[in-house]
């Protein structure tokens, strides 16, 4: 307990330098709680904890969101679409959405939302709408189609009613990150690109005791040993893989569900068909595009999701009938994220499995102590479900302790809510466009820079999810190039006399409260930092991303060029024809016939990226406790 | 009355075009927009690699080895040894001479933009003097704040594939006090006396004997032979341009060149035209109507050659359905006309995108033909990215195919003449 009680009373924790040390046996650690998975219900998870003073320890098998909280539709929502099949979902998610607003706020844009009745709805499930809204507490204005066309232009001018709630949307990769640097402030220690690939275990038959885990750094590939007294396994549609690693049957229905992005916004409110909730029914606008979405389909593996054509032309038709023309659009990218469903006894299709959240408490059920799954839910939902989780916690560790996440604000609030203008307003009022390295989404070299060096970055991937790096209309076409670059310049080599390692100084690691931020990444920095090392306030701060540390095989920008262009090309395959398979074929004029990438040096080299695009699972077997 | 109306005013358009105006005939070039010399190297890259992934070097023995219904397999070595030989020939015409390799008949091979050995036979003689196939050592210049061009990462692959190279920067500053400048502005700006004084001189600091030095891909516009005549002087060292990511200084300039020396051969060229229908006349095309700002316009001539580029150029749209479509005679397609047929699951497959590999057919003599393989119109011909039966981006033969087809297309469309007169 000694580690532990340092870890709880330390800001930054003590740390394993696990790349300096040869070890005969794996290092290990020690903490109280251990979260597996860096979704937004871990890192809620882990940010809970922390606030009610348990040494706390979160693992990621990959970057955070890498899972289904990366891959979502982007509605804070207001409940409206649940008032009537799930009232009590209804319920909760207006409450945490008004609670959001005031902690998240800036992940946050106020969009508003409309429900409105195509010609296609059924008759009276708009009245049963509006009453279920009075009944849930969900705010509900009946407004009128003129107003709603004022409103929005672009919607299906043959809809016959609409009504307005407090929908909005939400940036899933900046929250997450914002509350991993609460947790982190609260003590946390947050460990990315470390994968559970065993538990540790005590007792025997009917006394078995869960005691920590073994976890795998996928960057170094050393493994790890984590003590704790309590494991909470928050990694969502892979929640039954881990509970299998305790010998626990957990049965999840992984309900794919697909979404299709236009290059630019068609809408700025949420639109929400007023139905019963079905496929291809909402419109969100998150940042520059509008995402349609999305299907449910039960599938086999959580990883390695494939969208059809057909899945993506279906979106287009529903889509069109919210928003006439809406199939003509240019479409930038398609993606599929998988439903953590849960429901015991449950072997039916996935999209009639329940929504709401489920804890399940395996010393009750399983008779397996030190262990609590927490999987279904809603992104809306993460904090409440963090709380309900540590509130278990509280009572297996045999302590009181009140959960504080609903009015703690974590960092970055002050900027208010997200609004479109927000990059361009601030690129313009600094004249920051000489720096832009992504003209599509306004990212500024410091922005990536600071990212880089701010926040653990493995893949350039890590960036796109950190500063919306090739996500616009060119999907990296131009800024691939570019970040590949910026990176390899300000990489550290090995003979830096000013090369911090791991652990040695207080890094400021999950600054994350203004990545999105042209203005704020470039104070008190000069473009030129490149030319003069270690003379800049940015780039004297220590490094712990392995993409600019010299010493880790995956800084090799040959690696993160490859593997980005691979994994993007994932992304847009299912949407590519017309203006976007032009724009993908300048993007192989480009990196094959112009750059040669494809015969650059270590072209067939490992890196942690690899499984991923080359489908199958491409990781380490997981082994039962090792 | 037009003899030869040309549809597309990339490389294998102008290149017919000067072809065709040479021997005397009335050409004129209507095109949506220039082509993709401006977002590439500035080289005319023939064969890079080869089906299996090899690379190419000795290029006729390796054309010799291509499928018959590959553009170069339906040219013969002969057409496209002379075809090449005559744009080398046009190249200085314009002032703006291209060469090849040291051994006659191979590739040169030449540092890319991440510093990979990119294959291409000819290239402007101010990119030759970076040719991998010798073994002097190379400092590699950018210029600090540039987003465009990254000298490190080139330093550093071209010494992992056994080069002697480093890397060095000059300041922006040199050139400009603003931050976002493009490639083009960059090059205007080097050409200024003054600036290019002081950018030889900050080079000649920093290069040692014997090294050669290459540097970003602006070194001028207009003024491009003597602006690197002018810095190889003052360094005493070979100076050689990289390409950087587009637009493509080096291909601007040839573009441009190019396109104002048929104007001066009285050959008009409108950009900004987009063709919009045609009308026939039993199996001749008897016009091309284009849109204009005004009014519809439509042209009359007496042979067409279709060079509006594949899918990339634009000549090929295509939907969300699957279907695929030749945009001005809707000219029948090898596309799969089904998404699922499109594409393989990774970008860096080798065996590139099923879709990019489609494209119009065509005979020996460059006339589009239906599956049957009969012409699809007698006076109409089809050169450039545009024909099916190869993947140019994947070979690397993006302005070899444009330029051998466009050559001889020329010749082909003449003799169809002496033989109707
Ligand atoms: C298509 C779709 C659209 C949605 N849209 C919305 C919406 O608009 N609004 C909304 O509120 N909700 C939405 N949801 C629901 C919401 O996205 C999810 O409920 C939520 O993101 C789940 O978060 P999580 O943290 O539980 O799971 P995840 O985000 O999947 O996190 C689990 C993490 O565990 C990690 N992990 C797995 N195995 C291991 C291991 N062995 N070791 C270490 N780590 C591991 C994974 O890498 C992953 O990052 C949507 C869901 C889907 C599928």
């Amino acid at each position: 307990m000694i580690i532990a009680y340092a870890l709880r009373n330390t800001h930054h924790p003590p740390v394993i330098h696990q790349r300096e040390k040869i070890t005969m046996i794996s290092p290990s650690l020690s903490t109280e709680i251990l979260v597996i998975g860096g979704g937004a219900t871990g890192t809620g998870v882990a940010w809970d904890a922390a606030l009610r003073g348990f040494a706390t320890i979160l693992v990621e098998k990959r970057d955070l969101t890498h899972g289904t909280t990366g891959r979502y539709h982007g509605l804070l929502h207001s409940g409206g679409r649940y008032v009537v099949k799930d009232p009590h979902s209804a319920v909760e998610c207006i409450a945490e959405n008004r609670i959001l607003r005031r902690t998240h706020t800036h992940c946050i844009e106020d969009t508003s939302g409309f429900f409105v009745v195509t010609p296609e709805d059924e008759g009276d499930y708009p009245d049963r709408f509006l009453a279920a809204c009075a009944e849930t507490g969900v705010p509900c204005k009946e407004i009128s189609v003129a107003q709603a066309l004022r409103r929005e232009p672009l919607l299906n001018p043959r809809i016959s009613r609409v009504f307005e709630v407090p929908d909005g949307a939400a940036d899933s990769f900046l929250a997450t990150h914002a509350t991993a640097q609460a947790a982190r402030q609260a003590g946390a220690r947050i460990l990315t690109y470390h994968q559970v690939v065993g538990l540790l275990m005590d007792g025997g038959e009917g006394d078995k005791r869960v005691t920590g885990a073994v976890v795998r750094d996928t960057v170094s590939d050393e493994t790890i040993h984590i003590r704790a007294d309590l494991v909470i396994n928050a990694s969502g549609a892979w929640a039954g893989q881990i509970a299998q690693m305790a010998g626990v049957g957990v049965k999840i229905i992984p309900g794919k569900g697909v979404m299709v992005a236009t290059n630019h916004r068609l809408v700025n409110t949420v639109i929400n068909r007023c139905k019963m909730p079905s496929d291809g029914d909402i419109l969100v606008p998150v940042h520059t595009v509008s995402i349609i979405g999305t299907t449910d389909e039960k599938v086999a593996d959580p990883e390695n999701l494939v969208i059809t054509p057909g899945e993506v032309q279906f979106m287009l038709a529903e889509g069109d009938k919210l928003v006439p023309g809406l199939s003509r659009a240019r479409i930038v990218r398609a993606w599929a994220g998988v439903r953590p469903l849960y429901q015991e006894g449950f072997s039916g299709d996935s999209r009639d499995a329940t929504r709401s959240l489920t804890l399940l408490d395996h010393k009750a059920r399983d008779g397996v102590r030190g262990f609590l799954t927490i999987t279904g839910g809603k992104w809306t939902t993460f904090r409440m479900m963090a709380e309900k989780t540590i509130d278990r916690a509280c009572e297996h560790l045999g302590v009181e302790r009140a959960c504080t996440t609903a009015s703690t604000p974590v960092p970055g609030i002050e900027q208010g809510h997200y609004w479109l203008g927000h990059r361009l307003h601030e690129v313009e009022a600094e004249a920051l466009q000489g720096g832009l390295v992504c003209e599509c989404e306004l990212v500024t070299r410091q922005m990536v820079e600071s990212a880089a060096r701010r926040n653990p970055t493995v893949t350039l991937d890590d960036l796109r999810r950190d500063v919306r790096l090739g996500m616009g209309p060119c999907q990296g076409g131009f800024c691939t190039y570019r970040a590949v670059g910026i990176l390899h310049e300000i990489g550290r080599e090995r003979h830096d006399p000013d090369f911090v390692l791991e652990g040695e100084a207080d890094a400021e690691e999950w600054e994350v409260a203004y990545l999105q931020s042209p203005a704020q990444s470039s104070k008190g920095q000069s473009i030129t930092a490149h030319a003069t090392p270690g003379a800049t306030t940015e780039s004297a701060l220590p490094t712990r991303s392995p993409a600019i540390d010299r010493r880790s095989p995956v800084s090799n920008p040959n690696l993160l060029l490859r593997d980005f262009l691979q994994e993007r090309w994932k992304g847009v395959l299912p949407v590519l024809w017309g203006r976007q398979l032009k724009q993908e074929r300048l993007d192989e004029l480009i990196y094959l016939s112009l750059m040669n990438a494809d015969h650059l040096p270590d072209a067939a080299a490992q890196s942690p990226m690899t499984g991923f695009y080359r489908g199958g699972d491409g990781e380490k077997k997981i082994v039962n406790g090792e | 009355m037009t003899d030869l109306l040309i549809i597309g005013a990339g490389l294998a358009g102008l290149t017919a075009g000067w072809h065709a105006a040479k021997a005397g005939q009335r050409v004129k070039v209507i095109a949506k927009g220039m082509g993709v010399t401006h977002w590439h190297a500035g080289t005319i890259d023939v064969l890079g690699y080869t089906a299996d992934g090899a690379g190419v070097s000795r290029l006729l023995e390796a054309i010799a080895t291509l499928p018959a219904e590959h553009s170069y397999g339906l040219l013969g070595e002969e057409r496209i040894a002379s075809a090449l030989s005559a744009f080398t020939t046009l190249t200085a015409e314009i002032g703006l001479p291209y060469a090849g390799a040291h051994n006659p008949g191979e590739n040169l091979w030449l540092p890319s933009p991440v510093g990979a050995a990119r294959p291409t036979f000819l290239a402007p003689l101010g990119q030759v003097a970076g040719d991998l196939s010798t073994s002097q050592p190379l400092l590699v210049v950018g210029i600090e704040g540039m987003r465009d061009f990254y000298p490190k990462l080139i330093a550093e692959n071209l010494s992992k594939q056994g080069h002697t190279a480093r890397h060095a920067f000059l300041p922006l500053s040199l050139f400009t006090p603003r931050q976002d400048v493009t490639t083009l502005q960059l090059a205007k700006l080097v050409e200024e006396p003054s600036r290019l004084a002081q950018l030889a001189e900050g080079l000649a600091r920093l290069v040692k004997p014997g090294e050669r030095v290459g540097l970003p891909a602006v070194l001028g516009f207009e003024d491009h032979p003597a602006v690197l005549a002018r810095l190889q002087e003052v360094t005493g060292a070979p100076v050689f341009e990289i390409p950087t990511l587009p637009p493509s200084v080096p291909g601007i300039r040839l573009h441009s060149r190019l396109r104002r020396h048929l104007e001066q051969m009285g050959v008009r060229v409108e950009v900004g035209m987009e063709a919009i229908g045609f009308g026939t006349n039993g199996d001749r095309i008897a016009w091309v109507e284009t849109e204009t700002s005004s009014r519809p316009l439509k042209h009359r001539a007496t042979n067409f050659l279709l060079a509006t580029g594949g899918i990339l150029g634009g000549g090929i749209n295509s939907d969300h359905t699957g279907r695929a479509w030749e945009v001005v005679f809707d000219l029948p397609l090898t596309i799969p006309q089904a998404r699922d047929g499109w594409f393989r699951p990774h970008f860096l497959d080798g065996g590139g995108q099923p879709v990019f590999r489609g494209g119009v057919s065509v005979n020996q003599h460059f006339q589009p033909i239906h599956p049957d393989r009969t012409p699809v119109y007698t006076n109409l011909w089809a050169a450039g990215g545009i024909l099916s039966g190869a993947d140019p981006i994947r070979e690397r033969s993006v302005e070899g195919i444009a330029v051998a087809t466009g050559t001889s297309i020329a010749y082909s469309v003449l003799r169809s003449q002496d033989n109707d007169g």
